[in-house]
């Protein structure tokens, strides 16, 4: 990690604040000072509430900051995002009901004027990775919730995004998935050399998966502590097995302010 | 013996056959009561049987036509300008929803005078219309329109807002185009509304057409409706146009209940 790398994402004193029903101030998020290289993969970690979300949607151009700004590539978030550089997996699976599991992965190939022979090609192959090939003429109501999920996941793959904002995509899903999923995000990530901005609240998970580990701190919610994951790629499940793996994940656990998660 | 009965009553046929026979009861009871305090020459509210006859029987009511011939040959004109008027106040409906969704402002202005507009009752409306129309047939389209474009406008509305904040941001996410968020996202997603409009306005749209040839004479099944209950008629054809459409609105229901599931795969559950 010696050679200089360029920063694909920066932010900047980035503070958002809400107003609450009552009409208080909620600081979701101050002083967040970022760096992200490009082709990295960062970890966003923290507690439920400490704005991981938030500075997802930041960087997304999905919400305004109140504070700070902002740099993606040079530009501005609006201008990467109308560019189509974003792939977003949502926390909560958005599928449209009246389109079938391909369908759906499709649509954002629609929209971005893919052709039709290579819409369906790529979401057949997005479905293949997510183990739901089988189910692509289904529709979203006939999925369980984990399948549901990867179908999000599948979407968001299918469009090839320069930076890949995933929030949260696995916590719904069982062991055996999420760990089929990790290996597989792992391989498509070298193979595209894409930027991807992992949301997860389970240390293990962000520690096997990231180059750098954000650690997010709540109210307010800020930036604590950035851990750096050196160990080896490509990494295999045995990893979690390693004491360095261990040392790491008792490193990350204990940079949380304010308690542990 | 109680299983028994619990599978039976929730078969579909049972229902339908126990909700049948609850009505003939209630009738008949009502129709003999009726007799029993009334002595007119015709029963107002005839026993079953003699309304059945009255629809087979050969029989002239009118110069020249039987009791079910009369109906058949009013209710052509009278479904005509009903169906005219349905699918004219749908298709209205539609785009004053669309555009209600595309500008705020509009909503705001249109809204209250659509509810306006549907205060004012049928029997307020229909000289309005003729008066401004002239012609007795176009107002008696405009009408059913008028009827059937408001429960249209509203749920299509309400089906354009039931989509979800996470949808636009997925589309935000995207860059897509206006025009591209309601053809792909917004009009699928208020279909099912719209059909329900749809269902809500077809029976309104048959109710207004006879309840207004009644105020306006000139043919139709109003017409025919009025002078039998004015005992002009054999009051037999009264019952023959309440049973029929009633028939018809169900049909109608049906129908586009067959058109809903024949355009919305995703609703037959595998
Ligand atoms: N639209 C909003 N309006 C008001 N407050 C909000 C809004 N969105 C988030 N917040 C507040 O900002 C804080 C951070 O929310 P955020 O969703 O970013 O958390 P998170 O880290 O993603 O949590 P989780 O792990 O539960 O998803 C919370 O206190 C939340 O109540
Ligand atoms: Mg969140």
């Amino acid at each position: 990690m010696s050679e200089v790398r360029d920063i694909e994402i920066k932010t900047r004193e980035l503070g958002v604040t809400f107003q609450d029903n009552a009409g208080r101030d909620v600081t979701a998020l101050t002083g967040v000072n970022l760096e992200i290289y490009k082709g990295e993969f960062i970890t966003l970690l923290g507690p439920s509430g400490c704005g991981k979300t938030t500075l997802l949607r930041s960087i997304a151009d999905l919400q305004k900051p109140t504070t700070g700004d902002v740099h993606i590539q040079g530009m501005t978030p609006k201008e990467v995002r109308l560019q189509q550089k974003f792939g977003f997996v949502f926390q909560q699976p958005v599928l449209f009901d009246w389109r079938t599991v391909k369908k759906n992965v499709e649509l954002p190939m629609e929209i971005m004027g893919y052709s039709k022979g290579e819409r369906s090609d790529r979401a057949d192959e997005m479905l293949e990775m997510v183990g739901l090939k089988d189910f692509a003429n289904h529709y979203p109501n006939q999925l369980s919730g984990g399948m549901q999920q990867r179908a999000n996941i599948a979407r968001a793959f299918g469009l090839d995004p320069d930076i890949l904002l995933m929030d949260e995509p696995f916590s719904a899903l069982d062991e055996f998935t999420k760990e089929k999923l990790h290996e597989d995000l792992l391989r498509i990530w070298r193979a595209t050399n894409k930027t991807i901005l992992f949301v997860t609240h389970n240390i293990q998970e962000g520690v096997f998966l990231s180059d750098r580990v954000c650690v997010l701190s709540p109210h307010p919610g800020r930036l604590s502590a950035i851990v750096d994951i050196d160990i080896e790629r490509p990494r295999t499940l045995e990893v979690k097995e390693s004491s360095y793996f261990n040392e790491l994940v008792t490193k990350v656990r204990n940079s949380f302010e304010g308690g542990s998660v | 013996m109680k299983e028994k009965f619990e599978v039976l009553t929730n078969k579909k046929w049972f229902s339908s056959l126990l909700w049948i026979l609850l009505l003939i009861i209630a009738w008949e009871v009502g129709a003999f009561v009726v007799a029993n305090t009334k002595r007119i020459p015709e029963n107002v509210l005839p026993h079953l049987y003699q309304i059945i006859i009255a629809g087979f029987s050969t029989d002239k009511v009118t110069g020249d036509m039987t009791a079910t011939q009369a109906v058949l040959s009013s209710a052509a004109q009278t479904l005509l300008r009903g169906f005219l008027g349905f699918v004219l106040g749908a298709a209205i409906g539609f785009v004053f929803a669309l555009v209600m969704k595309m500008s705020g402002v509009l909503e705001k202005v249109l809204f209250p005078y659509l509810m306006l507009i549907q205060l004012i009752p049928v029997l307020g409306l229909a000289p309005i219309v003729l008066a401004i129309t002239g012609d007795i047939n176009v107002s008696r389209v405009i009408i059913a329109a008028i009827l059937s474009f408001y429960p249209v406008a509203t749920n299509t509305l309400a089906g354009f807002k039931s989509v979800e904040k996470e949808k636009y941001d997925l589309m935000f996410i995207c860059a897509a185009k206006p025009h591209v968020i309601y053809t792909k996202v917004l009009i699928p997603a208020a279909l099912p509304y719209f059909f329900t409009g749809l269902k809500i306005a077809a029976p309104m749209a048959v109710t207004a057409s006879i309840l207004v040839d009644t105020l306006q004479g000139d043919g139709g099944l109003g017409c025919l409706l009025s002078q039998s209950l004015k005992h002009a008629m054999s009051i037999y054809v009264f019952w023959l146009i309440v049973f029929f459409s009633a028939f018809v609105g169900i049909l109608v229901g049906k129908v586009i209940g067959w058109i809903e599931y024949g355009v919305s795969p995703w609703k037959r559950r595998a």
